[in-house]
């Protein structure tokens, strides 16, 4: 057998290089202890250490049956004691969700336009935790709010424990949004699409695409210097940095790093089309962020807009409510696929 | 590309991209005379028996290329609400089957025009974009000035897409006219519609242009191109130096390889 044969010879030349000690303690025929370690990345965790493969699928799918059925019981936060509810007032600020970036595509309006929009999807949003007043600092409260259901096998305890307490299953993203203590929700309860509606502005934040450590032509938008005409090694440097007489560097001067993976905050977009069914927002224009990411839709706190975000579902829109929506909510500006073509009469 | 070659006509098979025109055939026995020469008691005419040959290629379908996804990380979800509105829009418009090469004639709003539409008749150069952002480019050259206009297949300002001549050409990409003799993007913007039959292969013209003269836009001899569709006049020795950018290995790579059968299938699943 050629693999024999080749592992003989191995073993010849290993045993050459080191004849005092045997590699092994029997003669050819018994397998040697050749062997890659192969390291595993998620093979750190307490779970991976203290159980069997077949444990660890067990556990996975029997946790997954009981967040679904943690998540059902949830769905009627109306119907199990629910915190009062109130009037919608000019001056009142309402919780926020947290959604997915599912990407882009173009929509056009009846009049021809097209414009593009942002799918963004609501996905396993829940109110987490209600912070008052006074345990805040004071000024105004807040409420915790995740997003996007993940995996309680590489969670701590202590990070657990908030979502224990709510009785939701452990969330990838959680955020805070400050409201008015008229726009409370009881913790639990979960949070859709429609709580926004077509014609309203938001605003979306969310960390943008890490660019890694860039230059100052492209972080800053610097100018360079020409590509030729007797330049030498100087083409893409961002040239004097301060003046003799001031002799140091201001504070804040541009200058080479680190550029994007911050968090950033697209102002003012409009809500074009809800879909109900999926829970999709259709957001104009661009959002920051990579496709799959999980950003932050508030209502827009741009004054020029308050008019637009009159009477909004107040605190939030309840699924067991009153309200029956169609599966689409469109802008009555959008140009509906079921009509027929636009003509300029 | 091949796989989206195949065509068919079914009545209710979807609207991604079917052209309906019914197509059939009547055979009909003459009428009997008896052998003594009286004529026979009146027999009713055997009933035509109708032969629909679109039902022999049942097997094939032509799937319109925007509703293969591009390869990435997007969300089947997001593709497949994109994908609802583009059936969706489909039912109520209808975009027939073409192919980069076809002759098109597009009819669209515009509110700058006198009769408030505007009618546009070339070749299609080029498809591009996936989705409801589909696009493609019609060329045409009207009073010696080459004039391209990129289209959105789903946009409402369209009106009616005619297509004038069904064929493909020997590329999938028709951006080298550009360079090529204007004589080849000349079209009669009074053409009339050339007959296609449905159960017919769409024909592949397999006329190779005639280049203007050097510097062009694209170095078209490059084998990145791949051009079939131009009969180069260049010297040997300036084609031979062409060759020096060919990769031969790329042909075997096999993360390049993107087979889209079973996205295609799954997506004529759907759609019902």
């Amino acid at each position: 057998m050629a693999g024999c044969g080749l592992l003989g010879r191995l073993a010849r030349r290993l045993w050459a290089a080191a004849p005092g000690r045997p590699l092994w303690a029997a003669a050819s025929g018994s397998r040697g202890q050749l062997g890659f370690v192969v390291r595993h990345v998620n093979s750190a965790t307490w779970w991976h250490e203290h159980l069997s493969e077949e444990n660890v699928e067990f556990l996975k799918k029997i946790t997954a049956e009981e967040y679904k059925a943690q998540t059902a019981s949830k769905l009627c936060p109306l119907k199990d004691e629910p915190w009062p509810l109130n009037e919608w007032k000019p001056d009142s600020i309402r919780v926020g969700v947290v959604a997915v970036k599912l990407g882009m595509m173009p929509i056009w309006t009846k009049s021809g336009k097209k414009h593009a929009v942002t799918l963004l999807k609501v996905q396993d949003c829940h109110v987490l935790r209600y912070i008052s007043k006074e345990e805040s600092g004071g000024k105004i409260s807040k409420l915790l709010v995740g997003g996007k259901n993940g995996s309680p096998f590489f969670k701590s305890e202590a990070a657990m424990e908030i979502f224990k307490e709510a009785g939701v299953p452990p969330k990838q993203k959680v955020t805070t949004f400050n409201v008015t203590d008229d726009a409370i929700i009881k913790p639990g309860t979960p949070l859709y699409a429609a709580h926004f509606r077509p014609g309203q502005f938001v605003d979306v934040t969310a960390k943008t695409i890490g660019k890694g450590f860039q230059g100052v032509m492209k972080r800053w938008g610097f100018k360079g210097q020409p590509a030729s005409h007797g330049q030498t090694k100087t083409h893409r440097r961002p040239g004097a940095i301060s003046t003799n007489k001031a002799s140091k560097v201001y504070r804040g001067k541009k200058m080479p790093g680190k550029m994007g993976n911050i968090y950033r905050t697209s102002f003012g977009l409009k809500v074009w089309r809800i879909n109900t069914k999926h829970d999709i927002i259709y957001v104009n224009g661009s959002v920051p962020g990579h496709t799959n990411c999980l950003v932050k839709v508030k209502d827009s706190k741009l004054p020029t807009y308050k008019d637009c975000n009159k009477n909004p579902p107040f605190p939030t829109f309840f699924a067991d409510g009153d309200e029956n929506l169609p599966e689409d909510l469109y802008d009555e500006e959008i140009f509906q696929f079921t009509d027929p073509s636009v003509t300029y009469a | 590309m091949a796989a989206a070659c195949g065509r068919l006509w079914r009545p209710n098979a979807g609207v991604l991209g079917l052209a309906a025109r019914p197509a059939r055939c009547l055979s009909l026995s003459g009428c009997r005379i008896s052998s003594d020469g009286k004529p026979a008691k009146f027999q009713p005419p055997p009933k035509p028996v109708i032969i629909d040959k679109q039902k022999q290629r049942d097997e094939k379908r032509f799937l319109s290329p925007e509703f293969i996804p591009p390869r990435g990380r997007i969300d089947p979800l997001k593709l497949f609400l994109e994908r609802k509105d583009m059936i969706q829009r489909r039912k109520v418009f209808n975009i027939p089957e073409f192919y980069v090469g076809s002759i098109l004639a597009v009819t669209t709003a515009d509110p700058y025009a006198n009769n408030k539409t505007n009618r546009f008749v070339g070749i299609c150069i080029q498809r591009g974009g996936k989705g409801l952002g589909a696009t493609f480019v019609l060329r045409n050259v009207i009073e010696g000035q080459g004039v391209e206009i990129c289209y959105e297949l789903y946009s409402p300002r369209i009106q009616a897409i005619e297509v004038l001549k069904l064929e493909k050409r020997l590329d999938d990409n028709l951006m080298y006219l550009r360079d090529a003799l204007p004589e080849y993007s000349t079209f009669d913007m009074n053409m009339k519609p050339v007959s296609h039959l449905d159960h017919e292969e769409v024909p592949v013209n397999k006329l190779q242009v005639r280049m203007k003269p050097k510097p062009w836009s694209k170095r078209w001899e490059r084998p990145k191109y791949n051009i079939k569709g131009i009969k180069f006049e260049l010297p040997e020795a300036k084609m031979r130096a062409a060759q020096k950018w060919s990769q031969p290995w790329l042909e075997f790579d096999m993360m390049r390889e993107y087979d889209t059968s079973k996205i295609e299938e799954k997506i004529w699943k759907e759609s019902g």
